[in-house]
């Protein structure tokens, strides 16, 4: 009887402990993902807020470069192009997030090159109205740089943690994955290519 | 096809740990102890201009809570401008947690052989008020001209007049877009009054120099009492519209003497801003 009563206060307490280290660590995890998740959401608004700049800038330059069409059209179709991918932050996977990459980065390029080609026109340059959508574009253009390191940092916290050993049990049990990061782009830091 | 595979796994590998390894190794300058809003690592400021800052900025910071850390380095660390400012502000934290209504204001002078650099970072609140085009035109309108005079104090001064009543709400950044000299009038004026104010109250309340640093909240303490705090501080409040701050940190940080800025709140900083070089 009393024999019972010491198994069954032991078993008790395993299974107290087990639980309170399975809630922990879930609870954690769950914390985490929600970290990652915003700031995946952060990472989607810097750049729709350069996809916002975009509608003013081409028509700002229009009115000085015209026959600069097929740039202009360059920037406007990889802006539509971009805007269409979005990423559920639920769903976070490497492919997803490689086709996100993959079409801002060609909209980065578009408006490399028409940002180049204003350096011919010293009146659009004087413009007032572009200056500052000038510096706008480059402080978004910090931003983003911002957002994404924050959201490499949280996803590689989240990484590290469930993929350690005893935590990946938890992981593997309730199915969370690992998330991907931005790579560094290929050529990021190259002038746009000339294509002929 | 399998090599392929390692190999790009390989790249991708590189690439995260470069990444990784660029976060981890970032060399910022180290967050001041005691704290201080003045960091002249660059040494371009007198004795006597960096407490004015100082205390133009700590004064700004209780009344107001929104912190102005200026920054001066003699590099970049390797940094590009911008990122350095940024990371000044996110590791150090500057601003209030709750509002990330911080400012970086970096400047590494010019020297002989490279270039002078300024850049205002501006954390995630105050995005709305200082935009990146204001940033921008204080650098080139209030501060740059100063600069290329060698006169590092007046320019940062100069920029303070026209950022601190946009910050606390007072004027909004289109009048300095039309004309900057009413706006810094008017800054100036207000930052007279403001000054004269609080010396004034000093002077009256004045028992013992306490200087109290090491951050943290100090309350009750010397020189000021929690009725003068609590006075001075609904007044200016009032007058600058500063809403929300935690209750409890008025009259912390500093009491008599000048200076004494209670310390950085842990703001964030998401990439708003601007910068220039001259």
């Amino acid at each position: 009887m009393k024999k019972g009563l010491v198994v069954l206060l032991v078993v008790a307490a395993v299974v107290l402990g087990l639980y309170s280290w399975f809630k922990g660590n879930y609870n954690n995890m769950v914390k985490m993902d929600e970290g990652v998740q915003a700031a995946w959401s952060q990472v989607e608004n810097v750049y729709q807020r350069r996809a916002d700049l975009i509608p003013n800038l081409v028509a700002t330059v229009k009115g000085y470069a015209s026959h600069e069409q097929e740039t202009l059209e360059g920037v406007i179709s990889a802006r539509s192009k971009a805007t269409q991918i979005t990423v559920d932050p639920e769903n976070l996977t490497p492919e997803e997030l490689a086709r996100f990459q993959k079409a801002q980065g060609e909209l980065g390029s578009a408006l490399g090159r028409l940002l180049a080609v204003t350096e011919n026109y010293p009146d659009l340059k004087a413009n007032t109205n572009f200056l500052e959508l000038q510096s706008q574009l480059e402080g978004t253009e910090n931003r983003i740089t911002v957002e994404r390191q924050k959201f490499n940092e949280a996803a590689r916290v989240y990484n590290t943690t469930i993929r350690q050993f005893p935590k990946n049990i938890v992981a593997g049990m309730f199915g969370f994955e690992k998330k991907p990061y931005f790579e560094a782009q290929e050529g990021a830091q190259q002038a746009p290519k000339v294509e002929f | 096809m399998r090599f392929h595979m390692a190999n790009k796994f390989r790249h991708i590998l590189l690439a995260v740990l470069l990444l990784v390894a660029g976060i981890v190794c970032a060399q910022v300058p180290q967050r001041p102890e005691p704290p201080r809003l003045v960091n002249d690592l660059a040494g371009i400021f007198s004795d006597e201009q960096a407490a004015r800052l100082e205390y133009r900025t700590a004064i700004f910071a209780d009344t107001t809570s929104n912190q102005i850390a200026i920054v001066t380095v003699p590099e970049l660390y390797g940094y590009d401008k911008a990122q350095l400012a940024y990371s000044i502000g996110e590791e150090w934290g500057v601003g209030q947690d709750k509002f990330d209504n911080g400012i970086v204001i970096l400047i590494k002078p010019k020297t002989g052989s490279s270039s002078g650099e300024v850049f205002i970072a501006t954390g995630y609140g105050l995005e709305g008020a200082v935009t990146d085009a204001f940033a921008r035109r204080v650098i080139e309108r209030a501060m740059i001209p100063y600069f290329k005079d060698n006169d590092y104090y007046g320019g940062v001064q100069a920029a303070l007049d026209v950022m601190m009543p946009v910050i606390s709400g007072e004027i909004s950044t289109d009048e300095f877009s039309g004309g900057e000299d009413d706006g810094a009038l008017a800054a100036a004026v207000f930052m007279l009054f403001f000054i004269g104010f609080v010396v004034m109250l000093i002077l009256v309340s004045g028992n013992k120099n306490n200087r109290n640093m090491g951050g943290g909240n100090h309350r009750g303490g010397n020189g000021f009492s929690a009725a003068d705090a609590f006075i001075l501080g609904s007044i200016l409040g009032n007058a600058t519209g500063s809403r929300g701050r935690s209750s409890g940190s008025f009259g912390g940080g500093w009491s008599g003497g000048g200076g004494g800025f209670g310390g950085f709140g842990g703001g964030s900083f998401g990439g708003g801003g601007a910068g220039g070089s001259w």
